[in-house]
């Protein structure tokens, strides 16, 4: 057998290429609005804040899914509590909450007994995942899908003018906490996969790479899943080989992306810049 | 153009009501106090007074954005939020205010100003597709539609904006100083088409520092300071001394006295400016017009 086919013999391998192929679409997907939206720093707080809910949940016997979306959604909410009624500003306010509930989560891990590693939480486990996981994440990924594609336009008109969406009759606020609502979901379909720590970069990455390589939301949208798409299933392979993380090859992958994005990019790329300028001092 | 979504044939009676409204900010910074003012169909109006004097937190409060902690925004006799459903209030944002890296074009700009009329997933009508068309060449921007909002000079880009109102069938057109960074022709083809607004039965109302337009082409002026220090007919409202109280010791003041001149005794002007074009007035008129 061509050892590069190898890794395609084990069932456990073809179900992590396919959970990572969703996973990567989903936080993709969203990454576009989150880089628009200014939402980075949301992202890298919603993922460390679903700790407590997952112990939480494990102690309450609730699926920990369920646990992750409320305490991403906590989150979220104190952070907007803080800057409505302290003088605290946001970025600061957010990163006294998820810190906090990080710590707290830490802390309750090391007090109760739980079935759960907390290594596979905070750098997921793609090739341990169980059948029943994968079901739960591709059912939290398929809705999240349908939800974003489907709120496109409402989402992107919200990140772009919320003055004319309101202006217009839309309900900002529940756009708001709709998108918040996706994150927090995103966040948890991607817990497992990539895990705590790393999908911030999921979040990011594949977005800003797709922003530097179009202007119009969306190519940017199918460029950013393309990505991450690839990115996850080179990972995933990728890792077989080395006996490494997989979720740092994906992440890896995807930042390497990006680099070169950086570089070629047609219109805002190093080289393209670097030629331009060079073409106008010469004329 | 369909019948149905054009708004001013249906009710020619519009009203825009401002009564005692005040705007407090989460963090107690008190912007708006008992703001009130009346505006009728088919008037263009120049929200006039200094930096953080409140313009863009009035705009706010008309649009629902801010909600009063006191009084209340009438249009219609109808709430903001009645209103907001019917597509009524059409802004035109300042801009500063506007991300222009963000990846849209001026076709998706202005099609933004048809979704309260499309469904839910906001596709568009053929309909929807030609009055944003009409709306682009009304402000000469038609064929500029595929660029990306960033690639556009400072005037192109507000008049996107203004198109995209347009596109809404607002009935009331707010325009946060329409006028920064716009040279004096494009200024002219804003104005112009504000003017055909108002003959539609619009009412708009612009926030503004180039006061010497204002008398051009506004019918009615709000001089606002954290209040509404006046309201009314330009040519009642717009004086020297009502100005000074509105601008304090912010205005420039030049007095030329050209006694010389040939035919009257004495004629002095006064030139006022805030930032942009200075404002002309000639006082012996004023006081003509007070004696
Ligand atoms: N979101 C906010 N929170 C707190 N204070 C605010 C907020 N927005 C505006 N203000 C304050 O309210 C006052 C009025 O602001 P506003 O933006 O309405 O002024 P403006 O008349 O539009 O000024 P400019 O001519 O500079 O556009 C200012 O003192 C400003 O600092
Ligand atoms: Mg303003």
């Amino acid at each position: 057998m061509n050892p590069l086919l190898a890794p395609f013999q084990y069932e456990f391998m073809i179900q992590a290429l396919l959970v990572g192929a969703l996973v990567g679409a989903v936080c993709a997907i969203l990454s576009c609005f989150l880089v628009l939206k200014g939402w980075s720093l949301m992202g890298d707080a919603v993922s460390h804040a679903v700790l407590p809910g997952i112990v939480l949940a494990y102690l309450i016997g609730l699926p920990l899914a369920v646990g992750a979306f409320f305490s991403g959604l906590l989150c979220a909410t104190a952070t907007g509590f803080i800057k409505d009624h302290s003088r605290v500003k946001e970025d600061t306010a957010m990163g006294i909450v998820f810190t906090g509930l990080f710590a707290f989560g830490l802390v309750l891990f090391t007090k109760i007994e739980t079935d759960v590693h907390l290594n596979h939480i905070l750098f997921g486990s793609l090739l341990g995942i169980s059948t029943e996981d994968m079901i739960q994440t591709a059912i939290v990924a398929g809705i999240t899908l349908v939800v974003v594609l489907l709120w496109r336009k409402d989402l992107l008109l919200f990140c772009f003018d919320p003055g004319h969406a309101r202006s217009i009759g839309l309900n900002t606020k529940r756009l708001y906490y709709i998108l918040l609502s996706l994150l927090a979901a995103t966040v948890v379909a991607s817990l497992q996969a990539v895990g705590i720590i790393l999908v911030i970069a999921m979040l990011i990455t594949p977005g800003c790479t797709a922003y530097l390589l179009t202007d119009r939301f969306h190519h940017m949208l199918g460029i950013a899943t393309g990505s991450a798409v690839l990115s996850c299933l080179s990972g995933v392979y990728i890792s077989y080989f080395l006996n490494g993380s997989t979720a740092g090859c994906i992440v890896l992958f995807q930042s390497m992306l990006f680099v070169l994005a950086m570089i070629f990019a047609p219109k805002h790329g190093l080289l393209v810049q670097h030629f331009l300028k060079a073409e106008k001092s010469a004329s | 153009m369909s019948r149905s979504t054009d708004p001013i044939s249906h009710n020619p009676t519009l009203r825009l009501d401002v009564h005692d409204v005040s705007v407090i900010y989460n963090n107690g910074h008190v912007a708006l106090r008992d703001a009130t003012f009346h505006l009728q169909s088919g008037t263009i109006c120049a929200l006039v007074g200094v930096n953080g004097s409140g313009k863009s937190t009035l705009f706010k409060a008309i649009m629902g954005f801010v909600t009063p902690t006191h009084g209340k925004v009438r249009i219609a006799g109808e709430t903001v939020q009645a209103v907001q459903k019917k597509n009524w209030v059409a802004y035109v944002p300042q801009s500063e205010e506007v991300d222009w890296s963000f990846p849209v074009s001026v076709w998706d700009v202005v099609l933004m100003g048809r979704y309260g009329y499309m469904n839910f997933l906001r596709i568009p009508s053929a309909a929807d597709k030609q009055i944003a068309a009409e709306s682009l060449k009304r402000v000469g921007m038609y064929d500029y539609r595929q660029r990306q909002i960033g690639e556009l000079s400072g005037g192109q880009k507000k008049r996107v904006f203004l198109a995209r109102a347009l596109a809404q069938h607002g009935r009331i057109i707010l325009l946060d100083e329409p006028f920064t960074g716009v040279d004096a022709k494009t200024e002219e083809a804003i104005i112009t088409l504000l003017r055909e607004l108002r003959q539609e039965g619009h009412i708009v109302l612009v926030s503004t520092h180039n006061l010497g337009s204002v008398p051009e082409f506004c019918d009615q002026v709000v001089l606002i300071n954290r209040t509404v220090l006046a309201y009314g007919p330009t040519r009642e409202v717009f004086t020297e001394k009502n100005l000074s109280h509105a601008f304090g010791g912010v205005l420039r003041h030049f007095k030329i006295d050209h006694t010389d001149q040939p035919g009257k005794a004495k004629h002095e002007m006064v030139m006022i400016s805030d930032d942009e074009r200075p404002l002309f007035l000639d006082t012996d008129e004023e006081n003509e017009k007070k004696g």
